[in-house]
């Protein structure tokens, strides 16, 4: 009961925040590499090489992975805008069928359907190391400008990292997988720490009231830093209320 | 994105109220038992029952897709077309085999499919599963740690502030890791305990808390809101 509680009372601080912050105009810190977004694909269309997305080893269930989907809408969009070729690699074949349908319909908003072509979303593997093994084949035979690995990753995150970074080709990773997070970090050229992940498509947004809204999960790590303050503190005293309240 | 704002046709507003039942549905029993008649764990355990059933078919279409590509790329001759003629060929013989003689067959007990045939099948499979695939997928695995020691090498440069810190962790983390360092000085292991145990955890925790209120913020607004790749 106390989680459901503090589930609302968490929601609510979130709400409250947002309201203000889109009514102040408030901005969220920067995120330089969702910034960079667009430059790369331009570049990439510029070099006429393609652009490379994979949403990682996780199903349709996983948080990271729909985190990646949302920011797989907003690089179709542009690699369309910008005439630049994507490719998508799955590991999952119900993610394959969102991402198919969602590459597709990037095409079709822009009224270029018959630009888009199968070979485009491809599905590689479930298997861990055959999809590490499809991946790393596409970076070295298809040379992209850029790869965009964000998702749900394991021990392959590694694998596809080293092999971009050997092929020079700009690495834009994201998870919240802290195992995996220092590869990322060690062989990527910007990286989404975290729940940066699930920001991405607010922050990436041309919507003001969208980006201020950001702010509002901000209050919800203030409230739980707070709570981790005040529950270390009282039991170090001996009193264990927090714990007990917890506990309901 | 900007398009929050637009207005939902009512084929997606019928679709965005289906979501919204069985998102708050799945919430509400992860929070609330209702004691009495209705088991509202079973009926949602039944659902997903449902949604494995409805999510395995997707299989199929995840091996057309496949063969469209690698059929396309053989068609057009492709500059990599070989290698597509070996992938259809290893994916159909696996299929066709693991469905004879593994021990998923569809038929074990050659009720329909002839006992000689899953006698003369299952040796292929065996050798193409254990001999094959398993070596395959433990090569690949292996390939991890020259990765990592090029990415460590990389990490370990000592360009700036934040980058020599992680040099010295790491330098520290190894040598108590190391038992032969134990010999020369066992304060190795207590520093190496005490930097997993503290800043580790400590940067860990606050990643995955800040995951966690970003999964929750993001799947409030799924619930209300679905606006994929818009």
């Amino acid at each position: 009961m106390s989680q459901a509680i503090l589930l609302v009372i968490v929601l609510v601080a979130i709400y409250w925040v947002a309201k203000i912050a889109v009514k102040r105009k408030l901005k969220t810190r920067s995120i330089p590499g969702l910034e960079r977004i667009d430059e790369w694909i331009k570049e990439a269309a510029k070099l006429n090489r393609s652009v490379f997305f994979t949403p990682g080893t996780g199903g349709i269930t996983t948080p990271d992975t729909l985190a990646a989907l949302a920011l797989l809408g907003y690089v179709a969009k542009h690699c369309v805008e910008h005439n630049a070729r994507l490719l998508v690699a799955n590991s999952d074949p119900q993610v394959q069928q969102l991402t198919e349908d969602m590459v597709k319909s990037a095409y079709a908003k822009a009224g270029r359907e018959k630009e888009y072509s199968t070979d485009m979303v491809r599905y590689v593997s479930t298997r861990q190391f055959a999809y590490a093994a499809g991946v790393m084949g596409i970076l070295r035979r298809e040379k992209p400008a850029v790869n965009f690995f964000v998702g749900d990753f394991q021990a392959e995150a590694l694998q596809i990292a080293e092999t971009g970074r050997g092929e020079a080709i700009y690495q834009f990773g994201g998870t919240t997988n802290t195992d995996q997070l220092p590869f990322f970090m060690t062989t990527c050229d910007q990286t989404l720490i975290g729940e940066e992940l699930y920001t991405a498509q607010g922050y990436l947004s041309s919507d003001p009231e969208a980006v201020s809204r950001l702010i509002g999960p901000d209050a919800g790590k203030i409230l739980a830093i707070l709570l981790i303050l005040a529950g270390a503190l009282l039991i170090t005293f001996g009193n264990s209320i927090l714990i007990a309240l917890m506990e309901l | 994105m900007s398009s929050d704002k637009k207005k939902m046709t009512r084929g997606e507003l019928g679709l965005q109220v289906i979501i919204f039942s069985l998102g708050f549905f799945y919430a509400i029993v992860y929070y609330v038992a209702v004691p009495g008649t209705v088991n509202l764990q079973a009926v949602s355990d039944q659902l997903l029952a449902y949604l494995t059933a409805v999510l395995t078919a997707a299989f199929a279409i995840g091996v057309i897709n496949l063969t469209r590509v690698h059929v396309n790329n053989i068609k057009r001759k492709r500059a990599t077309w070989r290698y597509s003629v070996i992938l259809i060929i290893c994916l159909f013989a696996m299929a066709i085999f693991s469905m004879i003689a593994s021990p998923f067959a569809l038929d074990p007990r050659a009720t329909v499919i002839p006992a000689g045939v899953i006698a003369f099948s299952t040796p292929i499979w065996e050798f193409l599963y254990y001999k094959i695939l398993v070596n395959i997928n433990s090569t690949i695995f292996s390939l991890l740690a020259f990765f990592i020691a090029s990415a460590a090498y990389r990490a370990f440069k000592a360009r700036s502030l934040e980058s020599t810190i992680l040099l010295v962790a790491g330098l520290l983390v190894i040598l108590g890791q190391a038992p032969v360092v134990d010999l020369v000085w066992p304060g190795f292991g207590a520093i190496r305990d005490w930097i997993l145990a503290f800043p580790n955890t400590a940067g860990q925790r606050g990643i995955l808390i800040g995951a966690a209120l970003g999964i929750l913020v993001f799947s409030v607004r799924r619930l209300f809101r679905y606006p994929w790749g818009d």
